[in-house]
């Protein structure tokens, strides 16, 4: 992601002192600081400043990592989101029947139909309707409302022979992604007509290394992100019971001992959670591979006071988290931070549903 | 004709709104619809907020020109995540058929500053002129990698050139200099395990599990604390636990690490894993253990496997859970005198 730069964040920081709790003015203290948080992710949802362009196709995946965020914080119903709105405006970006019939990632992708009511051009894809239900969660949208047929229907023809997933009709990158994206849109819906997951699991143990970790394509190196997906995915689907480290491992389809080897050694000597081998800690990682370890029943052997430790040196002075200790926040390491403290039960933060990445009781839709 | 990389430099410089440019007076851009209540909404720059509204006009009108195909790079440079965008220049390559080898010029300039997002349009590009675009796709990855040697997009795109065009004669020499480098580049150890257990011109993993054996042990003794060594040389024996325990040669790497009493971390993992398979140890490893004079590991335990667990408790603190559950999942044995 693009960082910001000092003049933008001066902004923030001159109006993110909110409400009594006063954080330390150095944002790297001992303390997880939520009322700075809270304000970090109102001000992204009101307005993201423009090196977010870059990222403009995927806006929707912005507006899930600030609304899911204040979900996780357990501020949105405190905050001026009007939720009606939300759900208007992702419902807005929902694709007409043709080819894949899922969300747009954003409205710069999205094109009225043609004066014959064909929509020619559907840019809808698989990462942001994963993102649109989430929103959707997050704000008790009436599931009902949602025509899932379409969506999954068109959803099966984007399942490549070898079980992997391309996101969009049009052709792009094939990998565990969106896998794991199809997998969490057919357990959203309640429905897995949307996938062949047997096909889907033959692609995901292909993707299992040397090493025991998970690349994001067969033979690539074991990552912290295709892992998540991976046994996030296997989970969704029901091939790995629940708890599974405390029962028989050896009945296992995947190599548990040896991931659970890597994930733990994932931990590097400062703390954080490293996303490949000799690679540097990174905040976002605390997400991926601790919600591996919380998914296998694993979770209580890190060390947990030392990954605090590392992510508090992540967390910015003006809200928000950024990758590395000392860098400008942003929203994705901010959301990936949240879900992080989350894990590790931080007070006022609710609890994580660690396969679906979002609060457990937007994932129940309670 | 040469490449216009200067041009993409010179139009950020001086750019020229659309809307003053002639040659787009016919044109009338589409804003974008953001709704009545965006949610998240950028504070978008007025040339990029120009540039996208022309896109989407030509997009829409399904306009497949040379001055689509101009707007299409320009948009690529302002939002090279744009896949939409992309896919609108493909479809405009189609149909004027531009030159694909300049295609591929252009993309490498857009992935020197962007190393995401380019590898699906490469990959078409790369596609359409089959395997004679190997050797340049080969060296492209290799120019993207020597900015960041781990960088994960290049090495996914340059599996995909050897399994899709060829080209693994020097692939296995390629990871050995990467290794030379830096002998604690994860990417270059799962590229060396790619290309040892799938290249065509290769025996397959058994076949090359001896030299590969030896090798793997140099670089474990230069630097027995490099993760990387320790799982490539497991993952020689991917599926063969047996011959994995049976290999002299892995246990005698545990006990020559050992015998230095540094950086033996993963040199007693690799030991206490191997006896959980139901490798023997012989006594020099318990001499070898007992001489780590480890602080607070008390008397050494009568069974093995428990004695490693309790000092990679004191030695990895870090994993101190995981080496006391692991300690628990031990086999109850009847311990020996």
């Amino acid at each position: 992601m693009e960082p910001a730069t000092e003049n933008e964040w001066d902004r923030l920081s001159s109006s993110s002192s909110d409400g009594e709790e006063q954080a330390a003015s150095d944002g790297s203290s001992s303390q997880f600081n939520r009322q700075q948080h809270v304000a970090f992710l109102m001000m992204m949802y009101e307005s993201l400043p423009h090196h977010y362009q870059y990222q403009e196709i995927n806006r929707i995946t912005l507006a899930h990592f600030a609304i899911s965020g204040l979900c996780l914080l357990g501020a949105l119903d405190r905050v001026r989101v009007d939720k009606d709105a939300v759900s208007d405006w992702v419902l807005s970006l929902k694709a007409h029947p043709r080819e894949f019939y899922g969300f747009h990632g954003s409205p710069s992708s999205q094109l009225h139909p043609d004066d014959n009511g064909v929509l020619m051009h559907n840019g809808s894809n698989l990462a942001s309707t994963y993102c649109a239900l989430a929103i959707l969660k997050a704000v008790g949208y009436n599931f009902a409302n949602i025509d899932s047929k379409s969506i999954l229907t068109s959803m099966r023809n984007l399942q490549q022979h070898d079980g992997s997933f391309m996101p969009i009709h049009f052709g792009a990158e094939k990998d565990l992604r969106f896998v794991y994206c199809a997998a969490a849109i057919c357990f959203l819906l309640e429905d897995w007509s949307g996938m062949d997951r047997e096909r889907a699991k033959a692609y995901i143990l292909n993707c299992q290394s040397y090493d025991g970790g998970f690349g994001l394509t067969p033979g690539s190196e074991s990552h912290g992100g295709g892992t998540y997906c991976a046994v996030a995915s296997l989970r969704l689907m029901g091939f790995i019971e629940d708890n599974v480290l405390s029962k028989n491992m050896s009945s296992s389809i995947i190599d548990l001992p040896l991931l659970l080897s890597w994930c733990l050694q994932r931990q590097a000597a400062d703390g954080g959670f490293q996303g490949r081998a000799n690679k540097p800690s990174d905040t976002c990682y605390a997400f991926w591979i601790g919600s591996v370890l919380r998914m296998l029943g694993g979770y209580n052997l890190i060390d947990k006071e030392a990954l605090r430790g590392f992510l508090l040196t992540c967390q910015s002075q003006y809200g928000g988290f950024g990758k590395c200790p000392g860098d400008l926040p942003d929203l994705y390491h901010s959301f990936y931070g949240y879900t992080a403290f989350s894990l590790l039960e931080e007070p006022g933060l609710n609890p994580l549903c660690a396969e679906l990445g979002m609060t457990e009781f937007s994932a129940l839709g309670i | 004709m040469e490449s216009d990389e200067g041009d993409e430099q010179q139009q950020e410089a001086e750019r020229l709104p659309l809307s003053q440019r002639p040659e787009w007076s016919d044109v009338t851009p589409i804003p974008q619809d953001d709704g009545p209540n965006p949610v998240v909404p950028i504070a978008y720059k007025p040339e990029f907020s120009e540039t996208m509204s022309y896109f989407r006009a030509v997009y829409y009108s399904d306009e497949r020109s040379s001055r689509s195909f101009q707007l299409t790079k320009e948009a690529i440079c302002l939002n090279p995540g744009n896949y939409t965008v992309w896919h609108f220049r493909r479809q405009i390559i189609e149909t004027l058929h531009t030159d694909l080898q300049d295609e591929l010029a252009f993309v490498g300039r857009i992935a020197k500053s962007n190393s995401k997002n380019y590898q699906h349009h490469r990959r078409w590009v790369a596609e359409k002129l089959g395997t004679g675009a190997v050797n340049k796709e080969l060296q492209f990855t290799k120019k993207m990698l020597s900015l960041d040697a781990k960088n994960y997009h290049a090495w996914s795109y340059r599996q995909w050139v050897l399994q899709a065009l060829g080209g693994w004669e020097d692939e296995l020499d390629y990871c050995q200099i990467l290794l030379g480098e830096d002998i604690f580049n994860n990417s270059a150890w799962n590229q060396r395990y790619f290309v040892v257990t799938r290249s065509p011109l290769l025996g397959g993993l058994i076949a090359m599990r001896d030299s590969e054996v030896n090798f793997t042990i140099e670089a474990i003794l230069g630097n027995p604390e490099n993760e990387s060594p320790w799982r490539y040389l497991r993952g020689l024996y991917k599926d063969d636990t047996e011959s994995w325990i049976n290999d002299p040669r892995i246990s005698s790497v545990c006990l020559k690490v050992l015998s230095t009493k540094s950086n033996y971390v993963f040199a007693l993992s690799t030991l206490l894993d191997l006896i959980c398979h139901g490798f023997r140890p012989s006594e020099e490893f318990r001499e070898a253990i007992n001489a780590l004079n480890t602080p607070d590991s008390g008397p050494l335990d009568s069974d093995l496997g428990r004695a490693i667990c309790r000092v990679l408790e004191c030695v990895d603190p870090l994993r101190c859970n995981y080496w006391l559950w692991r300690k628990s999942k031990l086999p109850l044995t009847v311990s020996s005198q």
